[in-house]
């Protein structure tokens, strides 16, 4: 049955936009507090070293206001992890990393603070720095944690068939090796979170820039060693996440916490950009290596698949991001052999942890290379390739999965982006109008040219078109356990409190869960009030990650609105004194009986009637996906409920005299399910997209010995309003059976396919494919990347 | 040193007592808790901090408060007049050109800043006139129809 | 973090000059800042132990661009936005309208001093290529003295001009001469907008039935400061211009480079690209010009 919808899928503003746009909205540093102190890091210079001695003799005698926090103030646990506890608050025993923080000077003068970070001194021995993530299962490595005994983090096997016998059975088999760089989330707002101790026992109040309320309670709590009840944990508005402020912001809140509680005052931790980029966590690098056999028709028979992630200096997220990867490595194709290895390991470089993709793009920059780059062997097309070889229904994962229960849609989302973009027509153009000549540089000793590797004028602009298919599976899967609360309240005069147990990250989730309760209610959005993230009001709902919260946050606010809806319900039947609930309407504010024109009574009117009656109209509704399972040995089983399918297409120009890459358009065609807000999908797809561009061809964290160059925007390039073209969005909707009306997942899949497509775009548009990202000017032109060779800045070189 | 400072702040005659090399990002926000600009990079590359000065747009983390005696200063909470949203600011709205909302008064302060000096700017101008300002969330689509909207309507009424 | 200084206001060149003069502070004029706050922000050498800033953003004087018989005349003090909305650079100045065009962002340009630029002697300084093909000359003023220096002598190592603590540039010359001759910037960054050159290059010159009569070339961040190439230039002199001729100008500008910088971390790339765009460049401003 298609449902007339009042408000799901219009285009719908957001509940804070007034605030925001008017600068009224307060984020975590505009907030003050009478006697807030506030809180400096201090570091080392090393990567990897043995701390000897801290020795606070010289600071003390010259600052008395300052105090000092570290690892000695911690009553509960001094290391923390979402997975592994390996991450100190304060650094105590070793070094492992340049953003680690050995202890922290706490004072009213941020100046005086930061000044006398010199004083501290801290006696290292330096040990053997690790930064090759190849290297660090090699037995001469140095070990980061020697409690974890080696540098694995964690290792996923998947086995599926027998590769072997696979390849045996191929025509073709090609051997291919990837990497992809180590990125920042950069959201605009830097890290800030207050602590604020509360009166008498009360515990402590955290107020800050956090992606996840119940999980920085839970570090919060442990640190402080408090029970949970004692630590609450307030969401300020939050500039951005993209998975970002997660294990950082968690630490920083303990840090502060701990702070708080030693001064009994409030305390204020806030970073610069430069400290932003250099201790939060980052986007893991990969390297690929893949090897598929095919058959002369062009069916794949068989994927063997090596990966290994860098972990950094902490486990964080890396078992989770890389369960995604081993899940999703051999892309949304049927293939009848694999046998998949993805590694974590740990190094010196800046740990990694969740940033928007989780575990996707690098696989899906992999083999949608290859796809294309088998369809080149073939002489077919990359559409045809990829209907050949794509999901349909019934189709087997490489985990095993059967795909049914759901809209798969993987061919569907595939034709819609080649119509939308003409790809075909494009793409045999562009690929017979190659006449460039000179384009690879070819680096012999002088680097002086020869007359004929100039490049015309009129040469110089080639354009190409490239496409990217994938498959995504919603929410966190047999990465952990799936639920989401949602607490919602009626008052008497028919306005409405409403909050979710996932977390606003800046995406809009207040704004879709206000028009998810709406529709249900028969009530206009704006007389919903979204309360502010508190871990004191609503149940722990897991993370705000994994694209989940539409989905499982959503199904959460439906079933809370159809408690409330249905008791309402209730009251109307006793007060028209009518049997049948059917025929009761809640629509635009008001109760209507159908087929009784006289029947008609507003909601506020019920709603105080419920009040009168003494009927409780606050509930918490609660979502719980369906059970999936994996066998850890295998990597066989039902990794995820559901799956959402995505297709990009990318249109460049390529200069073939400079390697700069301009993004003429984007066509993004999602299945995300059903859409909410159609303002907000929109807005998800162009951020995303733009993102996605950004890890193509410009950012990039170079470390030298683990310490990072680009650690402010005027290195850390993302792209600005002038780096993209046109960026076009269509949505295809399925009708699922989960979460609200069948509201997927959006925030990710719009990321993970945008370098892919770019990349096979470039080669359409050169001949020349791509391995390594980013694309940047001299990848293009060299085939490789150009390092330089200190940390000095400018463009000096 | 500390001096007093005379500026113009949203239309309103200030005078304070301030310390002249504080950066006039930290006394908006700390000395007249105009909290509204914000802070993302310290150097002049993310525009967050824009505010309009004597009608042009400027990084107020780049000035000190010793350069701007005499000054017309607007902020993001001088666009709302009697009341009344600015066009841009109905616009940034219902075009979706915020999510996250960090960058929204600093993209509006520019935005606010062409409109003074070209009231019928085309898209590459807007797109110039914010290149200074980043967004990681909007990938600026959103924020250049809202702009151009703006423009249409100011036009049209 | 910015130190605390005292910031004076002088409403003239003479006011600052007395400032100046006073050499029991460490004084430093400041214009737009731009080069010196984000200094402070990561405690750079060379912007530490200041006790006076000299704010020179009121000083008229030293604000305006001016037609004279012989030199357009540029205050110190304009700012790359003033450079790209006055009609005259556009008409007449095209090269330093283009620099002028791509520096930074809007908000940078609005504040950003033409003088500050190539004071701060940044390798990239976009500025320094364009005003060095148009021969500029800047005036230096100190309480005592007054003289005119060809810019490339202003320029002394990347970082470092022959400017004294107790001087100021007040204005930057340009010959009127210049003014009808043909040219453009080009600047290669990472990103489209606010990026830092890669490589930047000017070329001014003129060609009259086939065959070059004037020729300037100059190059910004793939040198250690900007710099002139006069024997290039003289070779190309007279000589009748073809795609061969234009090649052989890009290479040749390529050896001097090598020769000037020594193999960098970034030579496999800038070089071989320098001498592509060069020879686009050229193409542009000059074949297809006199082929039209
Ligand atoms: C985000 C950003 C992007 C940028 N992008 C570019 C770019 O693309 N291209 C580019 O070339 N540059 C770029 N720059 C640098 C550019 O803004 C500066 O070089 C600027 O031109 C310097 O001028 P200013 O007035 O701001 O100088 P200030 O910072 O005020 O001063 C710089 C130096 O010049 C001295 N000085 C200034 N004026 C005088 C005078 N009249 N007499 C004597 N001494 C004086 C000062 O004492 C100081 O030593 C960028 C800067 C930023 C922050
Ligand atoms: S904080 Fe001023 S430009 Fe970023
Ligand atoms: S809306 Fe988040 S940075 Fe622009």
């Amino acid at each position: 049955m298609k449902k007339d919808f009042k408000y799901v899928g219009k285009s719908t503003p957001r509940q804070d936009a007034f605030e925001k746009v008017t600068g009224q909205a307060k984020f975590t540093d505009d907030y003050y507090f009478p006697g807030m102190l506030h809180a400096v890091m201090v570091r080392t210079k090393s990567s990897h070293a043995k701390i000897l001695n801290v020795d606070y003799t010289r600071l003390l005698a010259s600052a008395e206001n300052i105090i000092v926090c570290d690892h000695n103030d911690i009553i509960g646990s001094k290391k923390v992890g979402p997975i592994k506890k390996d991450q100190p608050i304060f650094c105590y025993d070793k070094i492992v990393t340049p953003g680690d923080v050995v202890c922290m000077l706490v004072g009213g003068d941020i100046q005086e603070l930061l000044q006398s970070r010199e004083l501290v001194d801290i006696d290292l021995e330096e040990l053997p720095v690790l930064t090759e993530p190849l290297k660090a299962l090699d037995i001469d490595s140095p070990i980061i944690h020697s409690e974890n005994g080696n540098n694995l983090i964690n290792h996923y096997p998947l086995r599926k068939g027998n590769v072997e016998k696979g390849f045996s059975e191929s025509d073709h088999i090609i051997e291919q090796h990837y990497s992809t760089q180590l990125i920042e989330h950069a959201y605009l707002e830097p890290e800030a979170v207050i602590a604020i101790p509360l009166e008498g026992k009360k515990g402590i109040k955290i107020l800050g820039s956090i992606q996840n309320p119940h999980t920085t309670r839970k570090v919060v709590a442990s640190v402080l060693g408090l029970p949970l009840t004692k630590v609450r944990a307030v969401q300020a508005e939050i500039g951005g996440s993209f998975g970002g402020k997660d294990d950082t912001m968690n630490i920083l809140a303990a840090r502060a916490a701990v702070a708080a509680l030693k001064t009994g005052k409030p305390v204020k931790i806030k970073f610069g950009r430069e400290e932003s980029i250099v201790e939060s966590y980052k986007r893991h690098p990969y390297n690929l290596h893949y090897k598929v056999g095919f058959t002369k028709d062009g069916l794949l028979k068989a994927m063997k698949i090596d990966i290994t992630a860098d972990g950094g200096a902490y486990s964080s997220m890396s078992p989770f991001v890389t369960w995604r990867t081993v899940v999703q490595a051999t892309g949304p194709y049927q293939v009848e052999n694999v046998c998949t290895d993805v590694k974590a390991v740990y190094t010196n470089n800046p740990y990694t942890g969740a940033m928007r993709g989780f575990g996707s793009p690098q696989p899906i920059f992999a083999q949608e290379s290859l796809m294309d780059e088998i369809a080149d062997i073939l002489g077919k097309s990359p559409l045809e390739i990829r209907e050949l070889n794509g999901f349909k229904a019934g189709s087997i994962t490489a985990s095993g999965q059967k795909l049914v229960d759901h809209d798969i849609n993987l061919i569907t989302v595939l034709n819609e982006a080649a119509i939308k973009s003409e790809f075909d027509k494009k793409w045999q153009l562009h690929r017979k109008n190659k006449k460039i000549k000179n384009f690879q540089i070819e680096e012999n000793n002088n680097f002086l040219l020869s007359h004929n590797e100039f490049v015309e004028p009129n040469e110089t602009i080639q354009k190409g078109i490239g496409l990217a298919v994938s498959y995504r599976g919603c929410s966190l899967g047999a990465e952990g356990i799936d639920a989401a609360a949602a607490y919602m309240s009626v008052q008497q005069d028919g306005s409405v409190y409403l909050i979710s147990g996932l977390a606003e990250n800046g995406q809009g989730l207040k704004t879709t869960f206000s028009i998810i309760a709406a529709e249900v209610l028969g009530i206009s959005p704006d007389h919903i009030q979204y309360l502010e993230q508190d871990t004191g009001i609503v149940p722990d709902s897991g993370p705000t990650v994994a694209s989940r919260s539409t989905l499982m946050g959503g199904g959460a606010v439906k079933n809370a609105a159809e408690i409330l809806k249905s008791r309402l319900k209730e009251i109307v039947l006793n007060f028209w004194n009518v049997k049948n609930t059917e025929e009761i309407i809640f629509t635009e504010n008001e109760i209507l009986l159908r087929g009784d024109e006289t029947k008609r009574v507003s909601f506020q009117e019920i709603c105080s009637l419920a009040y009168s009656k003494g009927v409780n109209l606050a509930v918490i509704g609660w979502y719980k996906g369906p059970n999936v399972h994996w066998d850890e040995e295998t990597g066989q089983g039902s990794a995820y409920f559901t799956y959402v399918y995505g297709c990009q297409v990318a249109e460049v120009s390529v200069n073939v005299a400079t390697g700069e890459v301009y993004i003429d358009k984007i066509t993004a065609v999602h299945d995300a399910g059903k859409v909410i807000n159609k303002l907000g999908a929109l807005g998800q797809v162009y951020g995303g997209v733009t993102q996605g561009a950004g890890y193509a061809l410009w950012e990039e964290i170079s470390s030298f010995d683990g310490k990072i160059k680009e650690d402010n925007f005027d290195q850390y390039l993302i792209p600005t309003s002038r780096d993209i073209g046109e960026i076009e969005p269509h949505f295809i909707e399925g009708e699922d059976i989960y979460g609200a009306w069948g509201a997927k997942s959006l925030g990710e899949p719009t990321l993970e396919l945008t370098a892919a497509a770019i990349s096979n775009a470039i080669k359409n548009a050169t001949g020349k494919r791509f391995f390594n990202l980013p694309i940047n000017l001299e990848e293009v032109l060299l085939n490789r990347k150009l390092k330089p060779t200190d940390l000095k800045r400018g463009s000096t070189n | 040193m500390k001096s007093d400072i005379e500026l113009n702040i949203n239309g309103t005659a200030k005078k304070i007592f301030v310390e002249q090399s504080k950066r006039l990002l930290d006394v908006l926000r700390e000395n007249f808790l105009l909290t509204g600009t914000k802070e993302g990079c310290s150097i002049g590359e993310c525009g967050a901090c824009t505010v309009v000065l004597d009608g042009e747009a400027v990084n107020s983390c780049l000035i000190l408060i010793g350069q701007c005696g005499g000054s017309e200063i607007i902020t993001i909470e001088g666009l709302e007049k009697d009341g009344k949203l600015h066009e841009l600011q109905k616009q940034f709205i219902d075009k979706g050109a915020i999510q996250c909302g960090f960058c929204t008064p600093g993209m509006a302060m520019s935005a606010y800043a062409l409109l003074l000096k070209n009231n019928n700017p085309g898209i590459e101008e807007i797109k110039e006139a914010i290149e200074g300002n980043l967004c990681r969330c909007t990938g600026y689509k959103p924020i250049i129809d809202a702009v151009h909207s703006a423009v249409k309507e100011l036009n049209d009424s | 973090m910015i130190p605390e200084m005292i910031i004076k206001n002088p409403s003239s060149v003479e006011e600052v000059l007395q400032i100046l003069s006073n050499h029991r502070t460490k004084n430093k004029i400041i214009a737009g800042g731009t080069d010196i706050i984000p200094g402070f922000h990561i405690n750079s050498p060379r912007f530490t132990g200041i006790d006076v800033l000299v704010d020179i953003n009121g000083i008229k004087e030293i604000s305006q661009i001016i037609e004279l018989d012989s030199y357009f005349s540029i205050g110190s003090s304009v700012t790359f936005s003033h450079l790209q909305a006055s009609s005259l650079v556009r008409e007449k100045l095209p090269v330093l309208y283009e620099a002028a065009s791509g520096i930074g962002n809007k908000q940078i340009r609005n504040r950003a001093t033409i003088a500050g630029n190539f004071i701060n002697n940044a390798p990239c300084a976009d500025s320094v290529p364009a005003l060095l093909v148009y021969d500029a000359q800047v005036v230096v003023k100190s309480i005592e003295n007054e003289s005119i220096v060809s810019l490339q002598d202003f320029l002394e190592f990347p970082y470092k001009t022959i400017l004294k603590n107790d001087e100021i540039i007040t204005e930057i010359r340009i010959p009127k001469k210049n003014a009808h001759l043909l040219g453009s910037f080009y600047k290669l960054g990472r990103r489209r907008a606010v990026a830092i050159s890669r490589i930047s290059l000017a070329v001014l010159g003129s060609v009259e039935n086939g065959i070059f009569t004037d020729f300037r070339l100059a190059s910004g961040a793939i040198t250690p400061i900007g710099m002139r190439f006069k024997e290039i230039e003289s070779f190309i002199l007279g000589k009748g211009i073809d795609r061969d001729l234009l090649k052989e100008v890009a290479v040749k500008t390529g050896s001097k480079i090598l020769e000037v910088t020594g193999l960098r971390w970034s030579t496999p790339h800038k070089l071989p690209v320098l001498q592509k765009t060069l020879y686009q460049l050229l193409v542009n401003n000059f074949l297809e010009n006199d082929e039209k």
